[in-house]
């Protein structure tokens, strides 16, 4: 490595978002040349401080310089065309455009009113040579790999000169193989005197990657340091270090031993390669986590036993009675499913909190003209005060509601429905901490009234602070079962990482990973 | 008090404006007030209102349907077809109808099972129906050859009418199919939230189906309605009937997107432009001059609808 220089440096850098300090007096120093990891839980800061340097978000207070004079930047243009540019998690190529035209978007060669194709071609070619990045320059975008897209995205970034790029979980959608790719792409891009940011959830990534560590966490920083003097182990102490504290209610009794077995999954096989040869038992009463990374077929499992995504083979039991594999099967059987995301999975968003909670259980309001809406009325108000959603009126559009609320509403509508078996899926992605709390005694409420509860999180003290019994799955697998008092952070995070757990180069066999999910 | 007002203006802005136009023409328009002029309005549009609450349907779940032009000018040919070999008006208005069905349930095949674009699914099979049309009427008028036929629509019951009753008893059924259902409240998940519906339990794509098999149906009564009306049939391929469908449906504030909207938000709409159109013809604006204020109109009310949306709650 060449010995680096500072190119941006910030300095007691504060932000504040609502409610929320999502940064706290952060100092850290970005060089040329080098790549810096940026590591710490979902919440933790990260993305806002790339977000600052970008130019996206303006700083309550602190400073930003550049190579020692100061930077105020108001949008991310002007930060672009200061070299300072951000790949996206999200691609944001043009997938019906050849790969020449999204690299010089926006800076085309022209000829007068007319785009110089050959001179663009050339400077593409100059670039792809440059960095020996091998991308097929005339293939349209869409039809190339993630893999290559991101190539692309990088080859975009370079083509304007940049001295920062900003990596946000560049691996997320990557397989193992392709990922290697894009360290090496990364390495080579901090030789050539970029100053590198990467964002990852995969510590082994970053250390094998970064020159230098930044562990975060509740908006500061825990550490900077040489990446070579962390491990697994020390990043994962540092990010975590956070007391579970009042977050949890008291947890239901544990059933019985002799408490019937509600949801009893055998042998199931998916009909793609999300998941294989999972069984699984959830008690009366019982709360059973499903932890695991990003990609490692939980919501899958999720999905398979309410019948909304295809299975090979295997069986899914609730209460003794074979499920078949239709939603309507299984709502009708008993098994209700909080989805992950409220927005594209759960809610209708401009339609009334009523229609939005009584929607999978019209049948029981049925009249001899249409819908009873007094009646509907009452049991959706009812479930919605048992959950706690706080709306203005029953018929004001669910959107109105804050987050927190809205996922109540969801919960308000498995309540309604009185499950056998509950699946809620990242039931508190993206809500307050007071909602967090209120969602959690709703799930302990629902065990209590003898109600089995499947609880898909990535929060690894979620599953640690609500769960009478742990599941891990990795790769599409169950790896491992903690009960209630062995579990710890560290055993279930060694857990999903599974075995192997150097810090070589590369990521080995690892899933698109994250120790918790980005929100 | 505002804070009430202005959300209730919004909700039930078209309404507010229809009986705006409703009175400044009262105040201003000889003639207007007069039931004759109201029997003459409501009989005009008895085919648009069938047409178009059911069509509202449709697009509240996420369908976009122009084959109800196709439908409605092919339907009567049918049903005049099976009038002048039967002599049954019954059996005509039964066939009309079931032409419109059969094209709805095409469509909501096409459009549910290999997944195309209603919009271009419903523009080719109206290229179908329409060459349908001239090859059964023999590209010629066809005329009622009992009296049966023409009182399918022409009867008056207390002054009005058998048309406006049976557009009447069409709106009645749609409205509340979508307001007071399972059914209804499945369509506007559906087009709300199509992959939230289908994990609360809807069947997404037989929601689908069913609205489009139910809007051709109507598009098909339409029809008969209208050719009952004027005692005749003309094969044509006019995509007019379906822009004047749309645009009652457009203004009275149903989005095109999906997943919102109310057949009284049509209804009101379809009296908004016949209200405009009367206002017009009683001034004796020039025709021409009519469309061109029409069309700015429509314009108007989508734009302050996108306004209002964009616009939190």
């Amino acid at each position: 490595m060449k010995h680096a220089e500072v190119l941006v440096s910030v300095r007691n850098a504060s932000k504040r978002f609502g409610a929320t300090q999502a940064l706290d007096d952060v100092s850290v120093d970005f060089a040329s040349g080098g790549v810096h990891g940026l590591v710490g839980e979902n919440g933790a800061g990260k993305s806002t401080l790339c977000k600052i340097v970008l130019g996206v978000h303006v700083l309550d207070a602190g400073s930003i310089r550049l190579e020692g004079s100061p930077l105020r930047l108001s949008s991310p243009a002007e930060g672009a065309a200061l070299g300072l540019v951000g790949v996206a998690q999200e691609l944001s190529l043009l997938p019906a455009m050849s790969v020449i035209d999204n690299v010089v978007l926006g800076t085309e060669e022209c000829w007068g009113p007319f785009v110089s194709e050959r001179a663009n071609r050339r400077r593409v070619e100059a670039l792809t040579a440059e960095h020996g990045l091998e991308v097929r320059i005339d293939a349209r975008a869409g039809s190339l790999s993630v893999a290559d897209q991101q190539k692309v995205e990088i080859l975009r970034a370079l083509g304007r000169r940049s001295r920062l790029v900003v990596l946000d979980e560049p691996t997320a959608r990557l397989a193992s193989h392709e990922a290697a790719e894009l360290l090496d792409t990364v390495r080579n891009l901090a030789e050539r005197g970029v100053a590198v940011v990467y964002v990852s959830h995969l510590l082994n990534e970053v250390l094998s990657v970064a020159d230098t560590v930044t562990v975060m966490r509740d908006g500061r920083i825990v550490r900077t340091g040489p990446a070579r003097l962390e491990s697994h182990a020390s990043l994962v102490e540092g990010m975590t270090g956070r007391q579970i504290g009042e977050v949890f209610p008291p947890k239901p009794p544990a059933p019985a031993e002799d408490a019937p077995v509600v949801l009893r999954v055998d042998g199931l096989d998916s009909a793609g390669a999300e998941f294989s040869d999972v069984s699984l038992q959830v008690r009366a009463g019982e709360i059973v986590g499903l932890a695991g990374l990003v990609g490692a077929g939980r919501s899958e499992v999720a999905h398979a036993v309410y019948g909304s995504v295809a299975v090979a083979s295997g069986s899914v039991e609730v209460c003794g009675q074979r499920l078949s594999g239709s939603v309507e099967d299984a709502l009708a059987k008993g098994v209700s499913l909080i989805p992950e995301s409220r927005r594209d999975q759960g809610l209708m968003a401009r339609r009334p909190v009523r229609e939005n909670t009584t929607l999978p259980h019209l049948r029981r309001f049925a009249g001899w003209l249409g819908i009873r809406t007094g009646r509907e009325q009452i049991a959706a108000g009812r479930a919605c005060d048992d959950v706690g959603v706080r709306a203005e009126s029953m018929l004001a559009p669910v959107s109105a509601l804050s987050g927190g609320n809205q996922q109540k509403v969801l919960f308000a509508r498995a309540v309604l429905g009185a499950p056998q078996l509950l699946i809620a899926d990242e039931p508190t992605r993206g809500v307050d901490v007071g909602s967090k709390r209120a969602i959690y005694e709703a799930l302990n409420r629902m065990a209590r009234s003898g109600c089995a509860v499947l609880l898909v999180s990535s929060e690894l003290d979620e599953v640690i602070g609500t769960c009478h019994r742990a599941l891990v799955m990795r790769r599409g697998r169950i790896v491992a079962e903690h009960e209630s008092g062995e579990m710890t952070e560290a055993g279930l995070l060694a857990a999903a990482f599974g075995p192997g757990d150097g810090t070589d180069r590369g990521r080995g066999q690892e899933p698109e990973a994250a120790v918790g999910e980005p929100r | 008090m505002m804070a009430q007002v202005l959300p209730a203006a919004r909700r039930y802005g078209i309404a507010v404006v229809t009986v705006a136009l409703f009175v400044l023409l009262a105040a201003t328009t000889d003639g207007f007030l007069s039931q004759a002029n109201f029997r003459n309005i409501l009989d005009q549009q008895s085919a648009l209102l069938i047409a178009a609450s059911f069509a509202t349907i449709t697009m509240i779940a996420g369908g976009f349907d122009i084959s109800a032009a196709s439908v409605f000018v092919v339907a009567p040919l049918f049903a005049l077809q099976v009038e002048n070999a039967t002599g049954n008006a019954g059996l005509a208005l039964v066939a009309g109808v079931a032409v419109g069905l059969a094209v709805g349930v095409a469509n909501g095949l096409v459009v549910t099972a290999l997944k195309v674009n209603s919009f271009i699914a419903t523009l080719a099979t109206s290229f179908m129906v329409f060459g349908a049309g001239f090859l059964i009427s023999d590209r010629s008028v066809l005329r009622a050859s009992t009296d049966a036929y023409p009182a399918i629509a022409r009867t008056r019951w207390w002054g009005i009418t058998t048309g406006a009753w049976i557009a009447a008893g069409v709106v009645a059924v749609a409205w509340i199919l979508l307001s007071r259902t399972r059914f209804g409240r499945h369509v506007y998940a559906v087009g709300g939230n199509a992959e939230a519906a289908r994990l609360a339990g809807v069947h997404v794509a037989r929601v689908k189906a069913v609205a489009f098999a139910l809007a051709g149906a109507a598009a098909g009564l339409a029809g008969v309605v209208s050719s009952s009306r004027t005692l005749s049939a003309l094969p044509s391929d006019d995509f007019s009937f379906v822009f004047g469908v749309i645009a009652a449906v457009v203004v009275g504030g149903t989005s095109i997107a999906g997943g919102e909207g109310a057949v009284w938000r049509t209804i009101a709409g379809a009296f908004f432009i016949a209200l405009m159109i009367n206002g017009f013809n009683l001034h004796q604006i020039d025709p021409i001059w009519q469309r061109v204020i029409q069309g700015a109109v429509i314009l108007a009310a989508v734009s302050i609808d996108a306004w209002t949306q964009r616009r939190p709650q």
